[in-house]
């Protein structure tokens, strides 16, 4: 071994060949974009046009209320939907696995197949049925739940709960899928023996099956806040363009709309790219931490 | 080999260029609406195929929106994938020339007579000494009422086919609702149309001459003063997304609502209401000066990208078709008026036949061709500015929070609107 020198493996011609192909394209579209942005931060851009502002994109974020809102809903969506999402799931996951006997597949492909449809498809659908005169609003009028038809759309709480609501619909099953993979992976040992010694079915969830997927929960939860961070198609379709009066406007929505719709501004978007890239990284830094203790412990 | 090898890769681009050095006989144009602006494209393109069979023209339909989202990616990226043509709302034509200058082609260099086109919608798209697109057409509003409803409320349709004040109007609404239910006014949250046709029916500018924002005036707060009004005494009925507004329309939610003459395409593509619409003047703001019974909304022109694959062929075809006084053309003009209520801007087209005609679609086969082109003649032109877009993203947002009480008065709605246009505008 010593004898080829310790930056042999480095010299490996068909390994360099086996990866080329793989390095042109992140250099092209990876690395390449990256270092691009760091000389766009610097510029304000109108159209065809622009000129170096230096820091001045970041001043300009820091005064930029609508930003700062965008970003603050994508707070919200997190402290909320996730939790919502995740709970969901474990319960569904809990049901499939023990409760439905021959249906278990059925049932599993209805749960999962909201999240490979189209995000698009999703939006429009929600719009549709959240109208006023909309399939929901005439189901709960009917049902003699409400009186008044409720303007899912057109007001700013609301819009919010529809946003929260489609993004439940469509990653519940998504999430439950890990979930049963989890549940397979507990021993049924422990469950007999939690019932030998008399533990409720409920007492099992919580003290058994719960702490025994924290670790899943915990990839769940990781995956779904960086998801949110980058939270899109819902605000831009269903609640058009982050309304009502920017009330679901997110981070990613806002900059798509500097950069493409209404000043054609690449530098300011990109600038606020960073700083989502920033606040998304913290977010993933801490919650790996947190797994990685829970692990541990295990 | 090796030599081999590199003869058949430089075989395969040569391959690959052929086809892209080839020249094509194909226009292609971007626009959004299959009722409207692309049967009249459609329309056109048959006048410029009868004198030049081999013509092609490839019509995509791209939401208005996504237009330009798609043209700014392209032009972004050095001119990749942009169309021939595309149709650019009037008001974003400012904004688009001053963002990107060498970006569309200066029609009037390429001799085009500008003197045959409407004047106001010649302005937005003048540069220096360059023109820089091709009007389409006029947005000659009108208050739409659904005269069944009317009856039903036991009024007469005949006695409100008249020049009416907003007070008159919210009268009529207040009856309609008691008597059937139905408010008065299809209205979209999320757009601009209505607080816009209002302001111009009065020769109100959201701008000063100078190009600054200047939206704290009576017009402005007189209108949104009637706006909050008809939507305390539900006389609204509100709706999200140009989609759910249209469907709001044609599925009976409400008696009426303010829009220009291209929502005929819209309301004719329900059959079933054949004989029950009206269109009556726009209502006037009543104590301010200069208030009036007309106003515009909308309109759009064809402009042609400079780095589009046949822009020659591009101009060649506007010539011969939107831009020629040729009997074909002229009665291309008139086949889209009554086809689609697109009313062109071409002045020598303006004596049609159909503009007089009257349409069995409409109560009492209402002459509505005329009647459009009567209120038009007295509308002021609107000033758009660069930012309009972001203005009128600000208003209508103040707008809607105004309306739910979140924002007490009309001066803070105001404020709030200048706020956020300050703050996306950043200069």
């Amino acid at each position: 071994m010593n004898k080829r020198g310790p930056y042999y493996r480095y010299l490996n011609r068909f390994g360099w060949l086996c990866v080329a192909p793989a390095m042109v394209f992140f250099t092209c579209f990876m690395l390449y974009p990256i270092l691009s942005s760091l000389y766009y931060v610097t510029r304000k851009w109108r159209g065809a046009t622009d000129s170096f502002v230096g820091l001045g994109n970041f001043v300009r974020m820091a005064n930029d209320r609508i930003f700062q809102q965008a970003v603050g809903h994508n707070f919200v969506y997190m402290a909320i939907q996730i939790p919502l999402m995740i709970f969901l799931a474990l319960i569904l996951a809990v049901i499939l696995n023990q409760g439905i006997g021959r249906l278990r597949g059925v049932f599993r492909t209805v749960f999962f197949l909201p999240c490979v449809t189209s995000l698009v498809a999703c939006a429009v659908l929600f719009k549709i049925l959240l109208q006023t005169n909309g399939l929901l609003n005439n189901l709960l009028i009917s049902g003699l739940i409400l009186k008044e038809p409720i303007s899912w759309l057109g007001t700013p709480f609301w819009a919010n709960v529809a946003i929260i609501l489609a993004m439940t619909w469509r990653w519940t099953g998504y999430n439950m899928v890990f979930f049963l993979v989890g549940l397979q992976n507990i021993d049924t040992e422990i469950y007999e023996a939690a019932e030998v010694d008399g533990a409720t079915k409920r007492l099992q969830f919580f003290k058994i099956t719960m702490p025994l997927l924290v670790p899943v929960i915990l990839f769940s939860a990781v995956t779904s806040t960086s998801g949110t961070m980058q939270l899109f198609d819902e605000p831009n379709i269903l609640t058009t363009q982050g309304g009502p009066a920017n009330a679901t406007m997110t981070a990613s929505l806002y900059i798509y709309r500097q950069a493409f719709v209404i000043n054609s501004d690449f530098g300011y978007a990109t600038a606020m790219s960073y700083v989502v890239v920033l606040i998304a990284g913290v977010f993933a830094y801490a919650q790996m931490r947190l797994l990685g203790n829970k692990e541990r412990k295990l | 080999m090796k030599r081999g090898l590199a003869i058949v890769f430089a075989l395969i681009l040569v391959l690959a260029l052929v086809p892209g050095l080839a020249a094509q006989k194909k226009v292609t144009v971007w626009c959004w609406d299959p009722a409207f602006n692309i049967y009249s494209m459609k329309q056109a393109a048959a006048v410029y195929a009868k004198s030049h069979p081999d013509f092609q023209l490839d019509v995509v339909e791209i939401p208005d929106a996504e237009i330009t989202t798609k043209i700014t990616a392209g032009l972004q990226a050095g001119g990749q994938g942009l169309p021939d043509i595309y149709l650019c709302q009037d008001f974003r034509l400012e904004q688009t020339l001053q963002d990107y200058p060498k970006g569309f082609v200066d029609l009037k260099a390429a001799g085009i007579d500008f003197a045959k086109f409407a004047a106001y919608k010649v302005g937005p798209m003048t540069v220096g000494k360059g023109v820089y697109g091709i009007p389409f057409d006029t947005g000659s509003t009108g208050l739409w009422l659904r005269a069944d409803y009317l009856k039903a409320a036991g009024l007469k349709p005949e006695s409100y086919q008249k020049a009416m004040t907003w007070s008159e109007v919210m009268k009529l609404g207040e009856i309609v609702k008691a008597k059937t239910g139905k408010p008065l006014i299809a209205y979209e949250n999320d757009s601009f149309d209505t607080l816009r046709i209002m302001v111009q029916s009065a020769g109100g500018q959201f701008f000063d001459d100078k190009g600054n924002l200047a939206i704290r005036t009576d017009v402005v707060k007189k209108s949104l003063e009637i706006l909050k009004q008809c939507y305390d005494k539900g006389l609204f009925y509100t709706s999200e997304g140009w989609g759910n507004w249209v469907s709001s329309i044609n599925n009976d939610q409400a008696a009426g609502f303010l829009n220009a003459i291209w929502m005929i395409g819209t309301v004719k593509s329900k059959p079933e209401n054949k004989g029950k619409w009206m269109v009556v003047p726009t209502p006037k703001l009543e104590g301010i000066k200069g208030a009036s019974n007309a106003s515009n909304n909308g309109g759009s022109s064809w402009l042609v990208c400079a780095q589009g694959p046949n822009k020659d062929l591009a101009i060649d075809f506007l010539k011969g078709s939107w831009a020629s006084s040729s009997p074909d053309a002229l009665e291309f003009y008139n086949t889209i008026l009554k086809g689609c209520g697109a009313m062109g801007t071409f002045l020598p087209s303006q004596k049609g036949s159909n503009y007089t005609a009257k349409d069995e679609f409409f109560y009492g086969n209402q002459a509505v061709y005329k009647d459009f082109a009567a209120w038009m003649a007295n509308v002021p032109a609107l000033r758009y500015t660069p930012n309009y877009q972001t203005m009128r993203t600000a208003l209508f947002n103040a707008t809607l929070l105004y309306f739910q009480g979140k924002i007490k008065t009309i001066d803070e709605a105001i404020t709030a609107a200048e706020n956020e246009y300050k703050q996306t505008v950043s200069q």
